[in-house]
């Protein structure tokens, strides 16, 4: 048998003495710089949440049902994400599905449009005076209200389908790096594709399928944006009412540590269900897998891609590119804005290339690192994904202008949010990939006398090496969207693409928003685009 | 021999600290080269501010950065940034709020015979912010769904059950609209202004989360009627849809048309505090007036401005309140409609 069940965490490299100290001297050093990163806003927030009287206007049972139904959006919109990136997953990379590569590019599409973005295209189409309703208005002759987007249904709905692409990316990678050795043997032991999708390939995947559903379900519970449009009642849109209504902030900041409480919950449930059990590959070679043959079944293939595609990529588009108005006035827009262009990719890179690399040394410290020390590293990590955008800003402007005067006002301070916001992403996604290689893998590189080079050249780093770019590509799309907390910690003169697309949208200048907007998704999309190419021609 | 692992993670970790040393240094200089320019908060839209900024950069010379964001944001902004401000000059979309900054001495005074031009209902009476137009708070509705005469002429026919389901009004984050609820409660006493709003929810009216999409909404026919400031009426127009605007309780009985003052003030502790004084004159200056009247349809606030195509502060019968009245009324109007409905 190929397939080894352990526990991966349990596994612990046996080291020699000398790089067993200095790696325990690297951890720690990394625990300090997340810690430095990450709790002082946390403290921050749990001091001004636990002064007395801080409730205000709030009563228990207000916050009660804003957290239930917070978590019920959050939970229904991650059902809808899987709903939508696990069959298209599966069809893109295990299937002869025709133009599965161009389906699996332009899948990742979503992840680029800011959910406001979606919001506000699924008002223009589905509101109550939306474009639907008047066609249907039209065609029918009786004009009534057919749908309505509004509330909290349209919200699951909008949230779902654009953060579906964090599972389909991370389930697609486990697919690929699953060893369909594994499979084929259990088929060729009589299990029918049925049973081998239920008992091995989603067991496999399972470590993927969390990750990724728990940044679609992070994202879905700290959203503010969408759901502020969509006039759906929350705990974030209570938080930035009351923050943007009254000086005393000391009920946002209550409303804020409970939601970061509740993502601690949420972090400790999955890591109660990962830890139960893990799946690791002892063989190295990530071996492609036969495509599967779709048959007469390629039709209901291409209307479950073309009805997600559609949905989330071919529809918003359209209707952006419908409210954009002439190629003209498109270039005008993206001349008069370059320097925004410019603002918002530097940002976003350096904070991605950063994340991405801090990613790599925490998820590996926390894997190998015995016990408690890994789970505290890992998951001080993603609590800053927990905290609003809007509160961390603030938080953020107090404790750096405070004591830091030289990082704030500066770009550093936004570079600083975003790897506070987004660094979990990286960290989750490596991890995932990580715990997938069993660490036996390495030790018998070593002891068959390979050098250390080689063993990172020709063992690890082929197989983690997909990963760190997609991981890299999430962190440079989530950093270009981000809006709460730029829209605070900005310098004064240095706006964003999505800081300026929120401006033109609040003063109603809707052509030059949906312009820009399309243009933000292009650049966004582009490392994406580039990844691809250079995927296919066996670059990386 | 050290094993791969600890490689990668020198490596890695190096590569690190590279990346973010450029970081800082590309914002060190980046801010070292921007801090003798002037730094305008603006709450009030880019479009109503920008071209009175650029206009004012031709004039004088003096570089802007300007960041706009909504008025209670940048003013807790403001809040945070005591200890080493970062902004000059903050433009906010009424007095309360400004009310608010300087009792907590975050204001410097800026008197010059410009201010001193401005009427005693559009400044401090100290002197730490001064008004530079103004907007009424009008009944906006969709003429496809109204016609002009049966338009409500009064704010206090809207609890007519004849409005049911068809009223729209900002939620309190839009600072005018918290100043209109203060205004009733300042007038007409906090149990009357209670019933009024209780009123208006029994006849279903929906609360928005700004202006805009108050204005969008009515004119796009969503709703019949909404509640909202004098440029919107103006923008809507502009923008080809179906409305109207009424200034509401005019008769000599009347309550009055609220008017609230777009405000500027001069951040105490402010770097660049003399381009900040020559911005806000200018902003009084006929040429600045003319700029924000035509740029976004405000009132001027100097008794002889041209009010250009919008109506002028001095033809509106207003309420007699005054801005600090409303400032202190703030937080009682907050708790008072948080508990008739969580949407405000």
């Amino acid at each position: 048998m190929t397939l080894a069940s352990q526990n991966a965490r349990q596994g612990a490299l046996p080291a020699t003495p000398a790089s067993n100290s200095l790696l325990k001297a690297g951890v720690i050093v990394l625990l300090l710089g997340v810690g430095f990163l990450v709790l002082p806003p946390l403290l921050y927030l749990a001091g001004s949440a636990l002064r007395p009287g801080t409730l205000g206007a709030l009563s228990g049972t207000t916050i009660l049902t804003l957290a239930g139904k917070s978590l019920s959006l959050a939970a229904l919109a991650t059902l809808w994400a899987m709903i939508l990136a696990l069959p298209l997953a599966w069809l893109v990379v295990r299937t002869d599905l025709p133009f599965r590569d161009f389906c699996r590019w332009l899948a990742v599409i979503p992840l680029a449009i800011p959910s406001y973005i979606g919001a506000l295209i699924y008002i223009a189409l589905l509101g109550p005076v939306g474009m639907v309703n008047s066609w249907l208005g039209d065609l029918t002759g009786v004009p009534q209200q057919w749908v309505n987007i509004y509330g909290y249904w349209g919200g699951v709905f909008v949230l779902g389908l654009f953060t579906y692409p964090y599972i389909f990316l991370l389930a697609c990678g486990a697919l690929e790096t699953t060893n369909p050795a594994i499979e084929e043997t259990a088929r060729s032991l009589g299990e029918g594709p049925l049973g081998v999708f239920r008992r091995v390939t989603l067991p496999m995947l399972r470590p993927s399928i969390l990750a990724g559903g728990l940044l679609a379900f992070l994202y879905a519970l700290s959203d503010f944006g969408s759901l502020s449009l969509l006039r759906v009642h929350v705990f974030t849109t209570e938080i930035y009412h009351q923050l943007n209504t009254r000086f005393d902030q000391s009920a946002a900041a209550m409303l804020s540590f409970v939601l970061v409480l509740i993502t601690f919950a949420v972090l400790v449930g999955q890591r109660v269900l990962l830890g139960r059990r893990s799946y690791v590959t002892v063989t190295g070679t990530a071996r492609v897998a036969r495509p599967v043959r779709l048959g007469r079944w390629r039709w209901l293939a291409y209307v479950l891609a073309g009805g997600v595609l559609g949905l989330s990529v071919f529809i918003p588009l359209t209707v952006l590119l419908f409210q954009a108005g002439s190629a003209s006035q498109f270039a005008d827009v993206f001349l008069e804005q370059w320097g925004f262009f410019k603002n918002s990719l530097w940002t976003a890179g350096v904070a991605a290339t950063i994340a991405m690399l801090l990613g790599l040394l925490i998820a590996y410290a926390a894997l190998r690192a015995k016990g408690s020390v890994g789970v505290g590293l890992s998951g001080t990590v993603q609590i800053g994904y927990a905290i609003p955008g809007t509160v961390l800003g603030l938080s953020l402007i107090l404790l750096y202008n405070t004591y830091l005067p030289w990082v704030y006002g500066t770009v550093g301070v936004l570079i600083l949010a975003y790897l506070i916001r987004f660094l979990t992403q990286s960290v989750q996604g490596v991890e995932a990939a990580l715990g997938g290689i069993n660490p036996h893998l390495e030790e018998a590189a070593r002891s068959l006398a390979a050098s250390p080079g080689a063993v990172l050249r020709r063992v690890l780093a082929p197989l983690v090496r997909p990963t760190l770019f997609a991981v890299w590509a999430l962190v440079f799309i989530s950093a270009m969207k981000e809006l709460d907390a730029t829209l605070l910690l900005r310098p004064a003169g240095f706006d964003t693409l999505p800081v300026r697309v929120y401006i033109h949208t609040v003063e109603a200048e809707y052509a030059k928003a949906a312009a820009l907007s399309l243009l933000l998704i292009a650049f966004t999309a582009l490392p994406w685009l580039v990844m691809t190419r250079l995927r296919e021609k066996k670059i990386v | 021999m050290r094993s791969g692992l600890t490689i990668i993670f020198m490596r890695v970790a190096a590569s690190v600290l590279v990346l973010a040393g450029i970081a800082g240094v590309g914002a060190v200089v980046q801010a070292e080269a921007a801090s003798d320019r002037l730094v305008v908060y603006s709450g009030r839209k880019e479009k109503a501010i920008k071209p009175v900024v650029e206009a004012f950069t031709k004039q004088t010379g003096i570089q802007v950065d300007l960041k706009v964001g909504k008025t209670s944001g940048l003013a807790n902004e403001i809040r945070m940034e005591r200890a080493n401000p970062r902004g000059d000059l903050f433009i906010a979309t009424e007095g309360g709020i400004m009310e608010i900054l300087a009792g907590e001495g975050l204001l410097d005074p800026h008197l010059s015979p410009a201010t001193k031009a401005v009427p005693g209902d559009f400044k401090s009476a100290t002197g730490t912010w001064t008004g530079i137009s103004g907007r009424a708070r009008i009944i906006l509705y969709n003429k496809n769904l109204v016609a002009e005469k049966d338009a409500p002429k009064s704010v206090f026919e809207l609890t007519d059950p004849k409005w049911k389901g068809k009223l729209a009004i900002a939620g309190t984050r839009e600072r005018t609209s918290l100043a209109w609820v203060s205004t009733l409660v300042a007038v007409k006493g906090e149990a009357f202004a209670r019933d009024y709003i209780k009123g208006l929810h029994a006849n279903g009216l929906k609360i928005l989360s700004d202006n805009t999409e108050v204005w969008q909404g009515v004119g796009r026919g969503e709703f019949a009627v909404g509640l909202t400031n004098s440029p919107n009426y103006y923008l809507a127009k502009k923008m080809g849809l179906p409305v109207g605007v009424v200034y509401p309780d005019q008769g000599p009985e009347g309550f009055g048309t609220p008017i609230s003052a777009n405000a500027a003030a001069i951040i105490k502790g402010a770097k660049n505090p003399d381009a900040a004084r020559k911005f806000i004159d200018f902003l009084l200056s006929p040429e600045g007036q003319r700029i924000l009247v035509t740029a976004d349809y405000e009132m001027t606030v100097l008794p002889d401005g041209d009010a250009g195509e919008a109506l002028s502060a001095k033809s509106i019968k207003q309420p007699a309140v005054t801005e600090q009245r409303l400032a202190g009324l703030a937080e009682p109007t907050l708790k008072l409609l948080a508990a008739l409905s969580p949407d405000w």
